[in-house]
């Protein structure tokens, strides 16, 4: 139900009956959930995964799980024929290899760039070393400055990879994809050789 | 100029590392998509019948890839966030902050959070090392979920209905190929033959 209407469209209160029912639901998930103190490691952990693991290592992580899971999935496809699911597989492992490989190096080596040329600006650098420098890097603390850096440098590695996607991505998945799918998928002339022996 | 676009963005995501990872993901798979599905296209080795899955599959990866980017891992992240900022999920230093201002009671309540507190700079610098890495993880967990188990069970179903349509029509077009059906201009006799077999009659 809704409680009251504004005099502009920004004003528009869905409040009431479902506004109360909602916000309701949301206290009771929350309430389902035990409080928790994680403990020293656990505390490390975390610090570390904020300090550390930037859209690079992300980036790394996520193609490695990849590996792990999405061959095997798409080879219990069993919607498709046999040569079909394993083209398939071929062409899964040949896009996560070579994702991986370009995405994780153009993200770090884009961040270490950015690092750089973000330097405090006193005399020994020259200009260029601190054109990403922010500007109240005075005022900036470490972690800040860490993020910052992290930031420009995931920002600057998208715009590179709007070409590398189509310059190293494609064409790498595709030479691996062939590479892998002569090995694995048997070709027309192999059936008919083995079929008369 | 672009030096100054990307200083901007981040410093809107400075203060949130795991939302800027989320909105570069996405992009990043749009990109990734396009550029797959061209490769795929223009790949002489594969059959054209694989092709008629393989791109379906390509394009739906990229669709579910970002739905279900946005609908499980952020909800994932937001969740373990707000856990954060309510107190249900924090660290020893927390904690004793929370108790030493009585605020224990409040752990957990929605309306409670921690950075409006108005001696929330006391703990800021230690409440946001935690806060970061929750995020991080929770973001990197959340992906892990929705791009490598959700995403290719999801983008495996929906590509089969397409693919088994193309299918069939490569099919057809095939064994039109083999067995071409005359077409009723074929049938029709040409005038000269028309006017042979008409004989004497005239017209």
């Amino acid at each position: 139900m809704i409680s009251g209407v504004g005099n502009n469209c920004n004003n528009i209160n869905f409040g009431g009956h479902f506004g109360n029912f909602a916000s309701k639901a949301r206290q009771s998930f929350y309430d389902l959930i035990k409080n928790r103190v994680v403990k020293e490691g656990g505390d490390r952990f975390y610090k570390f995964a904020g300090d550390k693991i930037s859209s690079a290592e992300v980036r790394l992580i996520l193609g490695c799980t990849a590996l792990m899971t999405q061959p095997f999935i798409d080879f219990h496809n069993h919607k498709q024929d046999e040569e079909t699911r394993k083209v398939s597989v071929c062409r899964t492992v040949a896009k996560i290899i070579a994702g991986m490989t370009t995405g994780f190096l153009v993200r770090k080596g884009t961040i270490k760039l950015i690092q750089a040329c973000s330097k405090y600006p006193v005399e020994k650098f020259p200009k260029w070393r601190t054109i990403f420098t922010p500007k109240n890097i005075s005022n900036m603390s470490e972690r800040d400055l860490r993020n910052h850096q992290n930031d420009i440098g995931t920002w600057v590695a998208l715009g590179v990879m709007l070409f590398t996607n189509f310059l190293i991505d494609a064409p790498l998945t595709k030479l691996l994809t062939n590479l892998f799918t002569s090995k694995v998928v048997k070709k027309p002339q192999d059936k008919e050789m083995r079929g008369v022996a | 100029m672009s030096i100054k676009i990307f200083a901007k963005l981040a410093e809107i995501y400075s203060k949130d590392p795991g939302r800027m990872l989320l909105h570069t993901g996405t992009i990043g798979w749009i990109l990734s998509c396009a550029a797959q599905t061209i490769a795929i296209a223009t790949n002489d080795k594969i059959d054209k019948k694989q092709k008629a899955y393989l791109i379906p599959q390509e394009i739906f990866d990229g669709l579910v890839n970002i739905v279900s980017f946005y609908v499980l891992t952020k909800s994932f992240k937001d969740i373990f966030l707000k856990l954060v900022s309510t107190g249900k999920l924090a660290n020893k230093s927390i904690m004793k902050f929370l108790q030493k201002n009585n605020l224990t009671n409040k752990i957990g309540k929605m309306d409670f959070n921690i950075e409006k507190l108005a001696n929330y700079s006391e703990i800021e610098p230690e409440y946001r090392a935690f806060k970061d890495g929750v995020g991080v993880v929770s973001s990197t967990i959340g992906s892990i979920i929705s791009c490598n188990i959700v995403t290719p069970i999801l983008r495996n179903k929906l590509a089969n209905a397409p693919s088994r349509v193309l299918r069939e029509e490569m099919d057809k077009m095939d064994k039109e190929k083999q067995n071409p059906v005359q077409s009723y201009n074929s049938y029709r006799s040409p005038m000269a033959s028309y006017m042979n077999h008409a004989g004497g009659m005239k017209i």
